[in-house]
């Protein structure tokens, strides 16, 4: 049992990354701001229930997820899954090093890599259905392990592991458009 | 050097691809995870993907990394001090 005493000094620590995924998750800062809020005073209120030297970070999650889910889910009629026709593995690698010769695809590599702003990560994260950009968000944001994701979101480990990858597609897909319309790949290799 | 990996090691490109992710993400057992190190150690056209997997991976984590608002982190404390309050009372 932890000590309520504790919580601020325990808890407080994650405040940057509970937030980093609620803007992910709500999509604006002031809903972001009162999900977080909200999943600390919930914590807080249920510390004594946190087992000492589990993982805490792991549960403030699972907090933040649930009460996002509970809070938004009915806003949402967005679709649950994601279209991915003929998108490959290594997706954006491979458009990339398609038309080029080694040294070249490098190249261009470092450019679409660099060339990426921070705002068409965020979409094409945020434009993941629910399902798939909690995964992709637990793991590639937070670098949470497969079975942490599994408990955080109550999923069996097997679903984490497909709905990643499929996210990560998704995710790959849209970088790569973004990619084309900032001009960041050479003459030729703008063909879809 | 060459971008696409040799006839030869393909049994081995087959599993270091298909592992990649698992392995990206520290999911591998230390076996399954050797095996793949070591291909990697011999196959130019692996790595160049693996890198760039990875690479992708922290740009990803980088520009997703948001700055939380000052004022906000203040008033989460007088938020969670009101609470404590409460509960004394």
């Amino acid at each position: 049992m932890a000590d309520q005493a504790n919580f601020e000094g325990d808890a407080l620590q994650y405040n940057r990354q509970l937030y980093s995924a609620a803007m992910r998750m709500t999509r604006n800062s002031a809903d972001a701001e009162d999900l977080v809020q909200e999943t600390y005073l919930k914590a807080y209120r249920a510390y004594h229930t946190f087992t000492e030297g589990t993982n805490l970070k792991a549960w403030l999650y699972r907090i933040l997820t649930n009460t996002y889910i509970n809070k938004y889910r009915k806003d949402s009629r967005r679709p649950n899954e994601v279209d991915l026709g003929t998108v490959e593995d290594l997706y954006l690698y491979r458009r990339i090093g398609s038309e080029a010769s080694a040294e070249a695809s490098r190249t261009t590599e470092e450019r679409v890599l660099d060339g990426l702003v921070e705002s068409d990560i965020k979409e094409a994260v945020e434009e993941l259905p629910e399902a798939f950009r909690m995964p992709v968000l637990l793991a590639d944001l937070e670098g949470f392990s497969y079975k942490e994701i599994a408990e955080i979101l109550d999923i069996p480990i097997g679903t984490v592991m497909s709905r990643l990858h499929r996210g990560r597609k998704a995710m790959q897909k849209r970088l790569w458009e973004f990619a084309k319309e900032r001009g960041l790949l050479p003459e030729g290799a703008e063909k879809p | 050097m060459n971008n696409e990996c040799d006839d030869n090691k393909a049994a081995g490109c087959d599993e270091a691809l298909e592992n990649l992710y698992l392995y990206l993400d520290s999911e591998l057992d230390a076996v399954t995870s050797d095996r793949i190190r070591a291909h990697l150690d011999e196959c130019h056209g692996c790595v160049h993907s693996f890198e760039f997997e990875k690479r992708l991976k922290s740009v990803v984590k980088e520009r997703l990394d948001e700055d939380v608002p000052d004022v906000f982190v203040a008033r989460l404390r007088t938020a969670l001090a009101r609470e404590a309050a409460g509960n004394t009372k």
